[in-house]
């Protein structure tokens, strides 16, 4: 449609791209974030017990604090959350002023006695409380504001009648003093980020209000002490699976060219495993080389062994990295197939025929006319295979129990599940990701300078 | 490979005996590659199919005989449904299976409906963008899934969507978008566009002509398409278990269960799962070059 551009295919893309990059793209983005980024790791100080104040310093996660003064700060009622702050209550109160009529203002729960409330529970009269300490001021200041320091609009004397007219809950602000990097700083947060140790002094930052970039997680991860393992079993298996795997799928490849009666029997059979679970697939393999399983039922049965061999034990780990590579071999070989399968068919007919002609043998004609025509078909399988054996998993899990032998993604998986660390298990899924793309972008230029060479 | 060079048609009396023993030579080494290739074709078979075989004489058995040594090679003997029973009747496999269609249903929906825009879109428009659409859809569909769980795990915790089976659907439906795209596109582009062409030259409206036309010729390869949807969501076992804790999916479920349970229990679990995928890829055999085949172009 030439001069005016049609708006038809964008809007019919739209649906999934807008699902993808908030199912997809957003997911990704916060995995590599989660990985390296600490939600919570540094508290911001402020210079007054007051939300939007000037910023006077951070504190760390952790880091030992002491608490200077606390004060009663309004809160959000949407942000009130009872279980992690310290809280306290402050109500507005009316009461009577000589003959001059009644004064409106605040005061905190601890100076008033209730005396009267609704069936509710809410408070709705009471008196003023009398002052205990000797040397402070016998009467009690009612405040223009739910705060402490707000102009003071009257002061009341004990057991003075009040009408409790509100009340608002005030979160504790803590001053904090504390240490960054030998520097002391101060300055006040909300209560619900300090956990204050039994003195009523000292405390800790238990959590921050600002996120921080931090090597934590990654350091945390590489120092597991199965990440060594799971590297190099993943690795391992991924050497051993991808060779045996192609040649397995081209063979099948082949015999399904070959256009055979019973073809389309051929054909299901090999494509049977592309529906077959991970899951499933490792619990076939486990029947077969279970202590008791077929396996040993048949070399028995052959006379080749007189008891039972324990293959999946902690103490015969090839035998499970054996038993993965069979079971991997018989699951994901179909894609691989079907995948060359179709490339085969887009080579001509002709092109073959010559080769036969030609006197090439089969292998010739393997090695020198498919094997180089079917190339491009055999890139994408490759680059999808290799992610895909990056991350395998259930069937590890199913034939090992998932701890003699480990994986990289069965230790996201219990970074995640067990020890209850998303970070440690993001950064587990970063390094996955970051394998795959070296693998795919090595595969890409491997590729292309052998056509540089050969042109 | 063994293409059938012309031997009919060859008037046999008139060939000399030179040409005649070349030919006798060439159909026995043709017959000879077709039993070879047979023989290839019933071994890699067996391999497929035996294990199978083997799951499934220890789920269709007593659990007496699934403990028993040495295995009897005759499968199926004696045949029970004691296994399987004690499967379906253990804790958290029947919400298993609800959860898992349910969550497979909702993905095959939102999948397919998704998706066939878009696949209608690549195959039928030549639009800038489209080659790096196709590429992106690619990309997606190459990158691991285990990367996508975790955050979106902590993502469903804080908005208050975790452990229901429509996050988890969600996260299948992303998982299973690219391929659902592509398999749709290449459904549709199996369609030549002549046909709608023809349809509107004889008065058919746009809308008419696609839905007169193109939607009973598309409606088969996209069943099976959706029906590829199911089984990839019914299998999937990483994001599940990642992100369901009381609504289990079955694969979640066997797997929560694996470390504890009895060999009958995890044989006829196996089999269970392992039934469903086997039928739908029966039922969806002739289009699975149109799904893989396709995809890797």
């Amino acid at each position: 449609m030439p001069g005016r551009r049609n708006w038809a295919p964008y809007l019919l893309i739209l649906p999934s791209l807008l699902f993808l990059a908030l199912f997809f793209a957003w997911p990704m983005f916060r995995a590599l974030t989660l990985a390296v980024w600490d939600d919570d790791g540094r508290l911001t100080l402020l210079t007054e017990a007051a939300q939007g104040s000037g910023v006077s310093g951070y504190l760390r996660q952790n880091a030992p604090v002491r608490v200077l003064a606390r004060q009663g700060n309004p809160v959000a009622p949407g942000d009130l959350d009872p279980a992690t702050m310290q809280t306290e209550v402050w109500f507005r109160l009316r009461a009577p002023l000589g003959a001059g009529g009644d004064v409106e203002g605040w005061a905190p729960e601890t100076r008033i006695r209730v005396r009267e409330e609704a069936p509710d529970g809410t408070p709705l009269s009471g008196t003023v409380r009398r002052v205990l300490a000797s040397d402070a001021d016998p009467q009690t200041s009612l405040l223009a504001e739910p705060r402490p320091g707000s102009e003071v609009v009257a002061k009341l004397d004990a057991n003075t009648a009040v009408t409790i007219l509100e009340s608002a809950v005030l979160e504790v602000w803590f001053q904090l003093e504390g240490e960054v990097d030998g520097e002391t700083v101060s300055g006040w947060a909300p209560s619900r980020y300090i956990q204050v140790f039994g003195d009523g002094e000292n405390g800790r930052v238990d959590r921050g209000n600002a996120g921080v970039f931090t090597p934590e997680y990654i350091q945390r991860m590489v120092n597991d002490r199965f990440f060594v393992p799971a590297l190099w079993t993943t690795l391992l298996l991924t050497i051993l699976i991808i060779p045996a795997q192609f040649v397995l799928a081209i063979v099948m490849a082949l015999v399904i060219q070959a256009r055979l009666k019973g073809n389309q029997w051929f054909l299901y059979i090999f494509a049977i495993p592309l529906g077959v679970s991970d899951l499933a697939t490792g619990i076939v393999w486990f029947a077969v080389f279970t202590q008791f399983g077929y396996l040993n039922t048949i070399l028995q049965g052959l006379g080749l062994i007189s008891a039972p061999i324990v293959y999946l034990s902690a103490n015969t780990q090839h035998w499970i990295i054996i038993a993965i590579w069979l079971a991997e071999l018989w699951r994901a070989t179909s894609i691989v197939m079907v995948i060359v399968v179709s490339g085969l068919q887009a080579i001509s007919d002709e092109v073959l025929e010559a080769a036969e002609l030609f006197g090439a043998s089969l292998w010739q004609r393997i090695w020198h006319v498919i094997l180089p025509l079917l190339k491009p078909s055999l890139q994408v399988a490759l680059i999808l295979r290799t992610i895909l054996a990056l991350q395998v998993f259930a069937v590890v899990v199913a034939l090992s129990g998932g701890d003699i032998v480990t994986v990289l993604a069965n230790e996201t998986f219990r970074q995640y599940y067990e020890f209850r660390n998303p970070n440690v298990a993001a950064a587990y899924a970063g390094f996955i990701l970051l394998l795959s793309m070296v693998t795919s972008v090595v595969y890409l230029r491997l590729v292309r300078t052998q056509e540089e060479a050969a042109g | 490979m063994t293409t059938t060079t012309a031997t009919k048609a060859l008037p046999v009396a008139q060939v000399s005996p030179e040409v005649k023993a070349l030919h006798e030579k060439m159909l026995r080494r043709q017959r000879l590659s077709r039993a070879l290739t047979y023989a290839l074709g019933l071994g890699l078979s067996l391999w497929i199919l035996l294990p199978i075989v083997f799951i499934g004489s220890m789920a269709l058995t007593t659990a007496a005989s699934v403990r028993a040594y040495p295995k009897s090679i005759l499968p199926f003997i004696p045949f029970s449904f004691e296994t399987l029973r004690f499967f379906l009747n253990s804790n958290g496999i029947v919400s298993g299976v609800i959860n898992s269609i349910i969550v497979a249903v909702i993905t095959l929906v939102l999948s397919t409906l998704i998706a066939a825009p878009a696949g209608y879109a690549i195959s039928r428009y030549f639009f800038p963008g489209r080659d790096f659409f196709r590429l992106a859809i690619l990309a997606v569909r190459a990158f691991p899934i285990v990367i996508l769980s975790i955050p979106l795990a902590v993502v469903f915790i804080s908005v208050g969507l975790f452990d229901s089976v429509y996050s988890l659907a969600l996260m299948h439906t992303a998982l299973t978008l690219p391929t659902t795209i592509l398999v749709i596109g290449s459904v549709f582009a199996s369609i030549p566009y002549e046909l709608e062409e023809a349809a509107k030259v004889f008065g058919c409206t746009p809308f008419q002509a696609f839905r007169r036309v193109v939607l009973p010729l598309v409606t088969p390869g996209i069943a099976a398409s959706a029906v590829f949807t199911f089984v990839m969501s019914w299998n999937e076992v990483f994001a599940a278990s990642v992100l369901t804790i009381q609504n289990r999916t079955l694969p979640a479920q066997v797997l929560y269960t694996l470390p504890q349970s009895s060999e009958p229990y995890q044989f006829a679990g196996g089999f269970f799962m392992l039934v469903p995928s086997m039928i739908f890829i029966f039922l969806i055999r002739r289009y699975l070059f149109n799904m893989w085949g396709q995809v890797s172009k």
